[in-house]
């Protein structure tokens, strides 16, 4: 067939047309989002506010004191800590790899994967394609600075005034900037992969030298690691911000050299080759579903190395010969969730690095605040749990390999639940070992954590058998595009599961007291976790008879 | 010329405004199936790879491989899995750095960012990468308006129709079946002009009418001046589509449509 060619539009106005023809079919718009939103919170805040009731309330009747529980420190007296600058200039410099990492797996400038398929075939200038994403890109590390250096310089800062903090501002949003930059000249050259790697180990080691520092002084007695020792850590180029604040100005120069960058940036951004920007895509699109998933572990390796490419080749048995045909294939189902646990050891460090994130905190001077601590804590075991749930996300994800078993869905669900419930309780010894260690909490707390253990396990199957979003149901209009229906409430399954398991631990923290009712109230809660988050849902399909209306597992056990 | 392409009350109009005809030298190209017929001799290569090495991070998938591919003239790639067709097709047309050797198209180096390279090779490989809110009509308008089609709606409506998915012209592409979102992939190819086809098996998941009635068209582009490169495992496609055939292994075989066939029967390169 003859095709005859005029003119061709522009790569703005195929944006423009992408971007209105897609929502052109949503129905609803921010009110709806709104309601979603508000419908999905309010839950949360009110079993915050009953906790915070309870909390007042227990800290009376224990007689722990008369101060707030918003200003009481979790940290028991004679206890030693890290010096503020020590812990500020290990944040920062923690935070800045991880942004440069994040960036450069990211793009930084970066399209999504219909967008590369779609637009990047057209004969038309790339730049009208690529030059939005960069200009959208350099909004990140600019909030991600201000959120960091504002409070931060507020925080230390000897006579905080305006300008000053709002200069600090401006030196952090700088380094982001140069950050970025640096980013973009590697993505515009394809280099950099060591400086990856680097940033990466400086991220997951950070925070542990800040527990080691503070065990370490706990024994060390008068050879402890004392502040002028680690004055130096103040001249670190990511604390500059910092010198700002207290009335430095030559720092500021990082201003001029990122803005020196990003202009040689902008000039060569058609130079990214499609190859790049698909790379970049894809990683975007493996980050996205991650935090979906709400994975802290599958979004640390989506921000940093990419998918897992499964080098081990560790092997347990998986052919057992003694016993029923039930039980050989539960120990087939179990063995080989060990070994897939096995085979990833990357994601048992990061959940070993999570329970020593509360810690971490905690060895920081002033910062044991026991309500902190508790958000942190509650943080660190959800992405602790949903980073074990990667065998049940894939089985989520193809629902025929729980069927291959001829076990009852509920069964193979179970067994799901056994390897995270185990590693859960591990965890939450460790984690509150590590904090008993620095002087927060009390062995009684301890165990308590330890019963909350196989609560959280219950929590990993939630998150990872949540529903998805449908995309057949008419989509929301949000001001990025349009979003699935029920997005909001997908996203907060899992957290929500983890939080009521967390309660009795939660609320004795900050209570500083662990009442003997705490005990049976865990125990029930973890059980009634273990009931919700095991429970085995009918599929859509199975109202209408559809192909999976009478489930594999099912149907065998009959 | 205006395309109507939303949906229900809030249509949208993508308004093809009078501006200069195409910037490039010697103003709109010609159709590919208005080439000139020229002689054999005459004919120019469109594709010609010098001691290829493909592969990925150091390590190559395959053998060496030289080849040209000319105007009127359809290269089949053949082999088993993993023998490193697709790896060896995606470093042809960029989308893979060689680990050694060159390639050429229309004379100058690949390089995907040039506005030529575009607007020549179509290029279908198996992404399942779709907007999820846009419907089938909407991303074949995306690539016809996008190089300057003239009667965007006409060409996508006679798309559409001979890849069977009329019906679905307002379906998302998430609502249709892996072969329907198949055969929309490969409309994609044919919405807008082309001297070069690169595709990837592009038989899978396509019924067996749509797979003859695929390389029968094919056939008699080539035959009108197409340069097509495929990747296929299809023996009946390939006896159809082929002018010439590549047996791609750790050594590369070049033979004649009939024996790649007998090839892939028996995985041999080496059987008649």
């Amino acid at each position: 067939m003859s095709i005859q060619t005029r003119e061709r539009f522009s790569a703005r106005e195929i944006r423009q047309y992408t971007f209105r023809a897609g929502l052109s079919r949503t129905q609803g718009g921010l009110m709806e989002l709104i309601s979603e939103v508000y419908t999905s919170i309010l839950g949360g805040l009110t079993l915050l506010a009953m906790a915070g009731a309870l909390i007042v309330a227990l800290r009376h009747s224990l007689g722990v004191g008369t101060e707030s529980a918003l200003a009481v420190t979790a940290v028991a007296p004679g206890f030693h800590s890290v010096a503020l600058l020590q812990a500020s200039a290990t944040v920062l410099l923690a935070l800045a790899a991880a942004l440069l990492s994040v960036e450069m797996t990211m793009g930084p400038v970066a399209m999504t994967l219909p967008q590369t398929a779609w637009w990047l075939g057209l004969p038309v200038r790339r730049r009208g394609f690529i030059q939005p994403g960069f200009l959208k890109s350099l909004l990140w590390p600019t909030i991600a600075a201000i959120l960091v250096v504002v409070p931060l310089a507020l925080g230390m800062a000897d006579h905080p005034a305006a300008g000053n903090i709002a200069l600090a501002a401006l030196c952090g949003v700088g380094l982001a900037w140069l950050l970025h930059g640096v980013a973009g000249w590697c993505q515009i050259t394809n280099s950099g992969a060591w400086l990856k790697t680097v940033m990466g180990a400086v991220t997951l080691v950070a925070p542990l030298t800040l527990v080691a520092t503070a065990l370490y002084n706990n024994v060390a007695g008068s050879g402890a690691v004392t502040a002028t020792q680690t004055a130096w850590m103040e001249y670190l180029p990511t604390s500059w911000p910092l010198l700002v604040a207290d009335g430095a100005r030559w720092p500021l120069l990082l201003v001029a050299l990122a803005l020196g960058l990003l202009t040689l940036v902008y000039v060569n951004l058609e130079r990214i080759t499609t190859a790049q920007l698909k790379a970049s895509a894809a990683a975007g699109a493996y980050a996205a579903s991650s935090l979906l998933s709400m994975d802290a572990t599958e979004l640390s390796r989506s921000l940093s190395t990419g998918p897992a490419v499964g080098r081990s080749k560790l092997r347990l048995p998986m052919v057992f010969k003694k016993g029923s045909a039930t039980s050989r294939s539960v120990k087939t189902l179990l063995s080989t969730h060990a070994t897939m646990a096995l085979r990833s050891p990357s994601t048992l460090l990061r959940v070993l690095v999570l329970a020593a994130v509360p810690a971490s905190l905690a060895a920081v001077e002033f910062l044991g605040n026991a309500i902190l601590i508790a958000v942190v804590l509650f943080l660190c075991a959800y992405f602790a749990a949903t980073a074990l749930g990667a065998t049940a996300r894939f089985a989520a994800g193809n629902p025929a390999v729980d069927a291959l078993m001829p076990l009852p869905a509920k069964v193979v669900r179970r067994v799901h639940y056994v390897l995270p419930a185990v590693a859960m309780t591990i965890w939450a010894a460790v984690c509150l070992g590590l904090l008993l260690a620095l002087g927060v909490g009390s062995p009684a707390l301890l165990i308590l954590a330890i019963f909350a253990g196989p609560g959280l396990g219950a929590a990993t199957l939630r998150a990872a058998f949540r529903p998805a979003p449908d995309w057949n149901m008419p989509a929301v209009a949000s001001p990025t595009g349009p979003i699935p229906t029920g997005a909001i409430r997908s996203f907060l399954s899992g957290p929500d599961l983890t939080l009521i398991v967390l309660l009795p631990v939660l609320i004795c923290l900050i209570s500083g007291g662990v009442p003997a009712v705490a005990f049976p109230a865990q125990l029930t809660l973890s059980y009634l976790a273990f009931l919700w988050g095991t429970h085995v849902r009918k599929p859509k399909s199975a109202k209408d008879g559809g192909l999976f209306g009478t489930p594999a597992a099912t149907a065998a056990a009959k | 010329m205006k395309l109507n392409v939303g949906g229900g009350g809030a249509s949208l109009y993508f308004e093809v405004m009078s501006k200069v005809s195409d910037s490039s030298p010697g103003g709109p190209r010609l159709p590919s199936s208005a080439a000139s017929p020229s002689t054999p001799a005459q004919r120019k290569d469109v594709v010609r790879a010098e001691k290829l090495q493909a592969g990925y991070s150091g390590n190559p998938v395959c053998g060496v491989v030289s080849f040209s591919v000319h105007s009127h003239q359809s290269l089949a790639l053949v082999g088993p899995n993993g023998a490193g067709k697709s790896t060896v097709v995606k470093t042809v047309v960029g989308q893979l750095e060689p680990l050694s050797g060159t390639t050429l198209i229309n004379g100058a180096e690949v390089d995907d960012r040039t506005l030529d390279f575009r607007r020549e090779v179509a290029v279908v490989f198996d992404d399942d990468a779709f907007f999820p809110a846009l419907t089938v009509e909407e991303h074949l308008a995306i690539v016809s308006a996008g190089h300057g089609v003239e009667d965007v709606e006409d060409v996508i409506a006679a798309e559409l129709e001979f890849f069977g998915l009329s019906e679905q012209a307002k379906s998302r592409p998430y609502n249709l079946s892996s072969g329907q979102r198949r055969r929309m992939l490969l409309a994609s190819a044919f919405v807008r002009p082309r001297s070069l086809l690169v595709l990837d098996e592009p038989e899978q998941r396509l019924d067996t009418a749509m797979r003859h009635k695929l390389a029968t068209r094919l056939r008699a582009e080539v035959d009108a001046g197409l340069a097509l490169l495929v990747v296929t495992h299809d023996p009946d496609f390939l006896t159809t589509v082929a002018t010439k055939a590549l047996f791609v292994a750790d050594t590369i075989h070049v033979m004649t449509p009939q024996r790649a066939a007998a090839a892939i029967a028996s995985e041999n390169p080496y059987a008649e």
